[in-house]
């Protein structure tokens, strides 16, 4: 495989080592102003020669000592002039896909606004907006869309949102000792801030949530309010499942079946698994032995790739390491690339890979384009909102949708998406107003596994059992704003759009027009009308789908 | 080579939900077996889950007059020389049908831990979700195409864990009620006319570049509006069953699910759950069981009576259990002792789908504390329900990251009460 990053090979050893140096510069400069950082600063001045890695045993003292790190990255500075366009992406794309495939056409401004709010902001656009945006005629209109939505706090929601369900999907810790809502909430503060993937994730992965020693009478306090201790707790804490979850999550690799035996479709061999894992312990970890229980191997931590800590670590600081050996590694490109991969598959339907079960590296489609996407990624200093301009204003975003049956016609259309259970949430609070008892059954029937490819997704009959019959929210809708309004407007082509502007977020097509005029034409009663035609578009298909 | 970790569509042999849809009946077919004949060899299973982990020694391994027996007596039964706890009269009649197992050793002794565990066969921990047995059973044996669910639970239970929505739980909360939204509130004309409008909607959007989706959504309205219409959908009420059955289970919420289940299952449905809480005594056990057992003795014995004379019992596991055991010392909690957590002995009961009756499996040592004879594991447990339902408890089910996981790991079925 073409290697990309052909910046120099330098080993995170290299790294951690000279970080220490300069951590050690930098305290002595301080020396003047406090007088405690002096003291730590002089003890480690007197050991030159070896370097000693601070205790890190706070969130803060950790963080400080990754950005050390992050800053010492040579691609930073290096890749920081690379360009790399929507339109350099669709090129590749497109060349790699090949010219000669027939590709499906751009859509129009409804279709592309309603797409980009469900995706960036999780709802769909108003009626009002949907017609501000078409009737504007700038020609950058997509882009400031785009630009403008990026900036708002429900795209941190939304996204913080999806995460938390990443994470905590498989998730089966005891429900008291963890706290969605708080990951959530900090997720959300860290995209509204602009905060980059890899200080997110770093600051994730190096958590070492610890049971409050002063609140053990208040029951089950395992700091889980700090919204970022919550992927460790999510994990119960224990290295293996922390292990697997962190190279699924955020690698894109499975290799949790390294636990119990070589991977068999794969390269990683069950040591590789067991010496990751030793990153997560709190004293030596060992390797059980699966013939014999009473027999078991310590492991020393290495990372996947074969970087080993240079020197003996404590708890705190091998949760650093590891944080390190996953973000700031320059061989690791699958730490940038699965999450490219992921925003990639919630965009457009298909990943290059499948999100979190990555085989062996020839399985990835069209490796090129995803791995250049990445490195700039990196070059972007991990800005999830480069990822996301660069994608929504491609092409390849904004072609129609088709069904795709098979490999070669990936990325030759968009799939059409179901929509998760926050989007059909706010499509049906927005008609019938805010609702608890709806919401929560809407949150109950349309969960699902968000790391689950589209194509294997599938509706459920107690969906379609209560989008028909429910009678809370049949109520509501037959009481709603929408429907008086709709009662009242006479002329039924005005009714129609406002109709499927409200429930749609567009414009209805001549057919819908002749077809909603001879039902208006056909029922004399011009509320039982409405009622129905309000029915019928919250049980289309459309209505679920992102298209 | 199965590659299931290939992200390409072509490579993959077999999606998760073609995997799924593979039913026992959906491949019977093509051998000309009639489908009501399928069905009669079709297994079917009704799970009492006593949640809070009811006290073996009070149920099926009373102690009396020993130190940790307590006040409970042993009343004798249909079997010589084996006598249960004075709360089971009419279980104690109804012996010669059912097994009885003494020495199930587990590891849980939490309650989400060990539900987990009698639930899946697994411990909870590992980086799976394992679906619920109920699960298991609905894509094994299940009519995809039938009217009603094919895993329904009166009261909550476990998740499908990776096997998906298909086989999920279908809750109901109330027995002898309807499900949630299966009526509509409008007159049957109106829902025709508006199923035809949705048609001609889901047409244009199926021609605009969304074929697959519209025809999942309509394969699924159309399965709602035969739950809907379904004359089974009866079986999820009481009407029609005489005063004196309902009765004879018991006229409150736990009896009444009983019944409900016993009619799912004669409509086809092979995995029914009952739920029966407020089995963590660990204070006032010896008054509480009372009441507790009375409701819990009087439905069991009358379904595996009710499902006998009907001809399911043959076909029909029924499991009686909860998630683990409980202390054999009593405990001294005020206002008056019980027994706490315990996973090392406890008991359960199974009967139905062939698993010989008049059977006890296991003893423990005259102060409870220790399994002497015939321990059996979770695992033991679980190979035993698979070779009565007649599942290969070996064959491997998918993870969505691809993992090969066995339906149980490890184990060996109690072959003594297997028929």
């Amino acid at each position: 495989m073409r290697r990309l990053l052909i910046l120099m090979l330098c080993a995170l050893l290299a790294i951690v080592a000279s970080t220490a140096d300069a951590q050690t510069k930098k305290s002595g400069k301080r020396r003047a102003t406090a007088r405690k950082s002096a003291k730590k600063a002089g003890k480690k001045t007197s050991t030159t020669k070896k370097p000693k890695l601070p205790p890190l045993k706070t969130s803060a003292d950790k963080q400080k000592f990754l950005a050390i790190i992050r800053d010492s990255m040579p691609v930073r500075r290096a890749g920081s002039n690379i360009r790399y366009t929507p339109l350099d992406l669709d090129r590749s794309l497109e060349y790699r896909v090949g010219r000669d495939r027939s590709y499906a056409p751009l859509i129009d401004d409804e279709r592309f606004v309603r797409r980009v709010h469900l995706d960036l902001v999780g709802r769909p656009p108003s009626g009002t907006e949907v017609r501000k945006f078409v009737a504007d005629t700038t020609s950058s209109k997509r882009p400031r869309l785009i630009d403008q939505l990026l900036t708002t706090e429900a795209y941190a929601r939304k996204w913080a949102r999806y995460w938390k369900d990443v994470i905590f999907f498989e998730s089966t810790a005891n429900r008291n000792r963890t706290n969605p809502k708080a990951l959530e909430d900090w997720l959300t503060g860290q995209f509204k801030k602009g905060a980059s993937w890899d200080a997110i994730v770093a600051e994730l992965v190096s958590a070492m949530p610890v049971r409050d020693k002063k609140k053990k009478k208040e029951k089950n306090d395992w700091s889980q309010k700090t919204g970022q201790n919550n992927f460790v707790l999510a994990y119960e804490n224990k290295p293996p499942l922390l292990a697997a979850q962190t190279a699924r999550l955020f690698m894109g690799i499975s290799i949790q079946c390294a636990e119990c035996h070589d991977h068999p479709f794969d390269k990683w061999k069950r040591e590789q698994f067991h010496e990751l894992a030793a990153f997560f312990s709190r004293g030596k970890y060992y390797m059980p032995n699966l013939d014999n229980p009473a027999k078991k191997t310590e492991m020393k931590p290495k990372f996947l790739l074969g970087e080993q800590p240079p020197v003996k670590l404590t708890t705190h600081q091998r949760r650093v390491a590891i944080a390190a050996y996953l973000v700031y590694n320059q061989d690791n490109y699958w730490f940038a690339r699965s999450f490219v991969n992921r925003i990639w598959n919630e965009l457009v339907g298909d990943g290059f890979y499948a999100v979190d079960s990555l085989g062996p590296d020839q399985e990835c489609l069209h490796p090129s384009v995803v791995n250049r996407i990445a490195a700039v990624f990196r070059y972007r200093k991990f800005d999830p909102r480069w990822v996301f301009r660069l994608l929504l204003n491609s092409r390849a975003y904004q072609r129609d949708i088709q069904s795709i049956d098979n490999d070669e016609d990936l990325f030759t259309a968009v799939r059409p998406i179901r929509l998760n259970s926050a989007q059909v949430k706010s499509s049906v609070l927005r008609l019938t107003g805010a609702n608890r008892n709806i919401g929560r059954s809407v949150e109950r029937e349309f969960r699902f596994d968000p790391s689950i490819p589209q194509r294997d997704l599938e509706g459920t009959v107690q969906q379609a059992l209560f989008l028909m019959n429910n009678p809370t929210l049949q109520n509501k809708l037959n009481q709603s704003k929408l429907k008086k309004r709709l009662v009242n407007v006479k002329q039924p082509r005005r009714l129609l759009t406002q109709l499927y502007l409200a429930v749609l977020s567009r414009q209805p097509t001549d057919n819908e027009y002749a077809r909603g005029q001879k039902h208006l034409r056909a029922v004399p009663d011009r509320a039982e009308a409405v009622e129905d035609l309000i029915w019928v578009l919250v049980n289309s298909t459309e209505f679920l789908t992102k298209r | 080579m199965i590659h299931s970790h290939s992200p390409t569509l072509s490579s993959m042999p077999l999606s998760r939900r073609q995997a799924l849809g593979l039913s026992a009946a959906s491949l019977l077919a093509p051998l000309g077996l009639h489908a009501e004949q399928i069905k009669k060899q079709q297994r079917a299973c009704i799970l009492v889950w006593l949640a809070g982990a009811p006290s073996q020694m009070e149920t099926w391994d009373p102690k009396p007059g020993t130190g940790n027996g307590g006040p409970t007596k042993a009343i004798k039964t249909a079997l010589p020389g084996v006598s249960i706890a004075e709360h089971w009269p009419q279980m104690a009649k109804a012996l010669g049908n059912v097994a009885i197992i003494r020495s199930m050793v587990g590891k849980e002794a939490a309650h989400a831990r060990g539900t987990y565990h009698l639930h899946t066969g697994r411990r909870l921990g590992g980086p799976e979700k394992h679906p619920n047995f109920g699960s298991v059973v609905a894509a094994e044996l299940g009519d995809t195409n039938s009217e009603l669910p094919n895993f329904v639970s009166v009261g909550q239970t476990l998740s499908s864990g990776f096997l998906g929505v298909n086989v999920a739980p279908f809750i109901v909360n109330r027995a002898g009620q309807l499900p949630a939204n299966v009526s509509t509130a409008v007159a049957s004309p109106r829902v025709s006319r508006r199923l035809a409008l949705l048609k001609a909607q889901d047409a244009d959007l199926s021609k605009a570049g969304a074929a697959s989706l519209v025809e999942e959504h309509r394969v699924l309205y159309e399965r709602a509006r035969r739950l809907m219409t379904s004359p089974k959908l009866k079986s999820f009420k009481l009407d029609g069953e005489p005063a004196a059955r309902q009765q004879a289970y018991g006229k409150n919420p736990f009896g009444q699910g009983l019944l409900v289940a016993r009619r799912l299952v004669e409509a086809g449905v092979p995995f029914v759950e009952v739920r029966r809480g407020g089995w963590d005594m660990h204070n006032s056990l010896f008054t509480r069981i009372k009441p507790a057992a009375a409701q819990v003795d009087r439905g069991v014995a009358s379904l595996l009576d009710d499902l006998k004379r009907r001809g399911l019992l043959e076909r029909t596991l029924v499991i009686v259990a909860g998630e683990f055991g409980r202390t054999p010392k009593v405990n001294s909690k005020s206002p008056a002792p019980g027994r706490d957590h315990w996973a090392r002995s406890f008991g359960l009961m199974l009967a139905g789908a062939g698993i010989r009756g008049g059977h006890v499996v296991g003893k423990t040592s005259a102060n409870g504390q220790e399994v002497v004879d015939r321990a059996v594991s979770v695992e033991d447990l679980f190979q035993t329900i698979c070779s009565a339902m007649k599942i290969d408890a070996d064959k491997e089910l998918f993870t969505p990251g691809g993992r090969p996981l066995k339906i149980v790991d490890g184990g060996k079925p109690i072959s003594e009460i297997l028929g």
